[in-house]
């Protein structure tokens, strides 16, 4: 049973994201418009924007993934609450930290600050170590609250009960691991390592940046860490979001709990493997990176995402086909968030396949793909969670209303800002540009036509906004 | 858009509307919460016959799709041409002699020939950059980074006259859409 603290927590959480996620949304608009010459943004504004844009929605959606596990978690363990109010505090540092650094500090290297751009910019001078520091303040919080609460999920299941190896043998076990301890295990554990990968980029940077010239890193290594980081942090983000979805969307449809079985077992635990060397396929240009690790890449990338969407989307459909559904708000955001995956999923194996990545890699292919699985795959599962858990809060039972309405402007408006990118991908225009060149003017149109469909996505999330937050709101009342 | 994008795009958006119509299905045959148990039949053989075409065409796939990497482009050809590039923010030098890295490349434009393979030798002296070939018509062909310390070599045949242009795919800074420069084959 979750306490009143915790509920206060994950509400400011809650209200926290959302308003950022509205604002990263605004940029991203601004961004589009700008392709499309509707609007001029200076080149510094668009770049220090398309930073602060990437950096947010990485950050808001990973975080709102472990708030969801963190308060779901309370029902098979005790979560500390002073981990979470460490981690909350580390974040709301970081996040104005970074956007100080992009806005006044005109950094603008892109999210993924590739080696060395920090150290090549036209930006102001402290502005790279403060983004270092930055990205080391949100390191550490996430490091705690993710090894806090593994720790605690390994007090109550032995490793092995965690990762479900038991439902592996034939037989009945004696102890069912929850699929949700199954998926959060993975997850936490995906994460941990990966931010350890993230402090050894932060000394290797900072190294540098005290040597005075005399330590130079290596460019390739780097940009692996790099990826090795990033990639693996994103991806885990969607996996925080779908534990929730194995924990709720049962139970809010009327269903019985998802219960663990050996394909479930198996499928998360191949995840758990195969996602620490998918990054790989981000090197894929990089002829001079070893040709093991490039087979290893696109190997990885299909094994880490097929297994776990087929099981997760056969789960999910079984559920629901033929059976008496309760539809509510909440379990259609999953539901719409499963297909939206896949679908993004789809677009991701095509351009992890090597081949077709020479001729999609950095176009807009790439964002069309991750704005998919993201703004109608994961961000939905985050916002059935928000949805649910403000009802539990706030509500007046698990009924919404308009819930056709905003699904129906939500996919459309969706649907219509990824389509853009899919067909300037295929078009060959490339990312990054924050204008087209001469022999793209005439596709300048898609950006202009996606930031009008993203205009009516931003409409339904921010009347999800306004909803949620006054539901939520009533937790602070109520004490 | 060449016939490579295009089936891309074509299977994309075939496998977009298999989803949808799955998804959608489902939803449709979903039954009010009041009503007496229904649900999937078979399902043991549904998810054993998924997982099975799942599995046989990511391998299909996989097997399929590994021989055409960039990496083995006439790997046991010798090149006709190869072509020095170094990129610095926010220029292409492009020489068939090396360019060292304190110096300016000469301004002399770079021709190829049709039907012969040439190899790039892509190189970076400050971030990485993208080294991006589009055709006539606007298509992306071929592609190599363009990183501080390496050399990427990128070998193509071209089968068309006319001028290539070469942008920066690999974000670089505030001008990196304007980080572009063309040869000609003849």
């Amino acid at each position: 049973m979750a306490t009143l603290q915790l509920k206060k927590l994950t509400s400011v959480w809650i209200i926290t994201i959302l308003v950022l996620f509205v604002l990263a949304i605004v940029f991203g608009i601004l961004m589009r418009f700008n392709q499309g010459n509707a609007i001029h943004l200076s080149p510094v504004g668009f770049y220090s924007m398309m930073t602060i844009h990437g950096l947010t929605m990485i950050g808001i959606w990973f975080v709102a993934g472990m708030a969801a596990v963190n308060f779901l978690l309370q029902r098979y363990i005790k979560v500390s609450a002073g981990i979470n109010v460490f981690a909350l505090v580390l974040t709301v540092i970081g996040v104005v930290m970074l956007w100080l650094v992009t806005f006044v500090g005109e950094f603008h290297t892109g999210w993924t600050f590739l080696y060395p751009l920090p150290f090549r910019g036209a930006w102001k001078e402290w502005a790279t170590p403060l983004f270092l520091l930055a990205l080391g303040v949100l390191g550490i919080g996430w490091f705690v609250w993710s090894a806090g609460m593994l720790f605690q999920i390994f007090r109550k299941y032995r490793p092995a009960q965690a990762f479900a190896w038991q439902h592996l043998r034939k037989g009945s076990p004696e102890i069912e691991t929850p699929p949700f301890i199954l998926i959060s295990t993975v997850t936490l554990i995906g994460i941990i390592t990966c931010l350890v990968a993230a402090v050894l980029l932060l000394v290797l940077y900072f190294a540098e940046y005290f040597s005075s010239g005399s330590f130079v890193n290596d460019a390739l290594l780097m940009k692996n860490l790099t990826f090795f980081f990033g990639h693996t942090l994103a991806n885990e983000m969607l996996y925080l979001g779908l534990a929730s979805l194995y924990e709720l969307f049962p139970e809010v449809s009327g269903r019985p709990k998802f219960k663990m079985t050996w394909y479930v077992a198996l499928a998360w635990n191949c995840t758990m493997v195969f996602i620490l060397t998918a990054f790989f396929h981000h090197m894929y240009m990089d002829f001079v990176q070893p040709f093991a690790f490039q087979v290893i890449g696109q190997m990885a990338s299909y094994f880490a995402s097929v297994p776990a969407a087929a099981v997760t989307a056969f789960s999910v459909l079984a559920v629901v086909i033929k059976n008496p559904i309760r539809w509510s708000l909440t379990n259609t955001l999953f539901f719409v968030g499963v297909t939206g995956w896949l679908i993004g999923g789809v677009g991701a194996v095509i351009d992890a396949t090597i081949s077709n990545n020479f001729v999609l890699h950095n176009t807009l292919w790439v964002p069309a793909h991750f704005h998919t699985y993201n703004a109608i795959g994961n961000v939905l599962f985050s916002l059935a969670f928000f949805n649910w858990a403000a009802n539990e809060f706030g509500g007046k039972g698990h009924t919404d209303k308009f819930t056709r309405l905003k699904m129906t402007l939500l996919i459309i408006g969706g649907s219509g800002f990824v389509i853009m990118f899919y067909i300037g991908g295929a078009y060959s225009v490339p990312r990054r540009f924050n204008v087209y060149p001469q022999e793209f003017s005439s596709l300048s149109i898609l950006a202009s036509a996606g930031a009008l469909f993203a205009c009516l996505y931003l409409a339904v999330i921010v009347w999800f906004l306004v909803n949620t937050v006054n539901k939520c709101l009533k937790v602070f009342s109520a004490a | 858009m060449d016939d490579k994008h295009t089936f891309t795009l074509v299977l994309f958006f075939l496998l977009t509307v298999g989803i949808v119509a799955v998804f959608l299905y489902a939803y449709l045959s979903s039954l009010p919460s009041s009503s007496a148990k229904g649900g999937l039949t078979n399902p043991k053989k549904k998810r054993f016959l998924l997982f099975f075409i799942l599995m046989e065409a990511v391998i299909i796939l996989f097997t399929l799709t590994l021989p055409r990497s960039p990496y083995f482009f006439f790997a046991n050809s010798t090149p006709s041409k190869v072509v020095f590039v170094a990129a610095r923010q926010f220029s292409f030098a492009m020489s068939y002699q090396t360019i060292a890295p304190d110096t300016q490349a000469p301004a002399k434009a770079i021709e190829l020939p049709r039907g012969k393979p040439v190899e790039f030798r892509v190189t970076s002296f400050d971030v990485n950059h993208g080294f991006a070939i589009y055709d006539m018509s606007g298509n992306l062909i071929a592609q190599t980074q363009a990183m501080p310390g390496y050399i990427n070599r990128l070998r193509w045949v071209f089968d068309s006259p006319g001028e290539y242009n070469i942008l920066c795919l690999e974000y670089c800074g505030m001008a990196h859409a304007f980080m572009r420069t063309s040869f000609n084959v003849k």
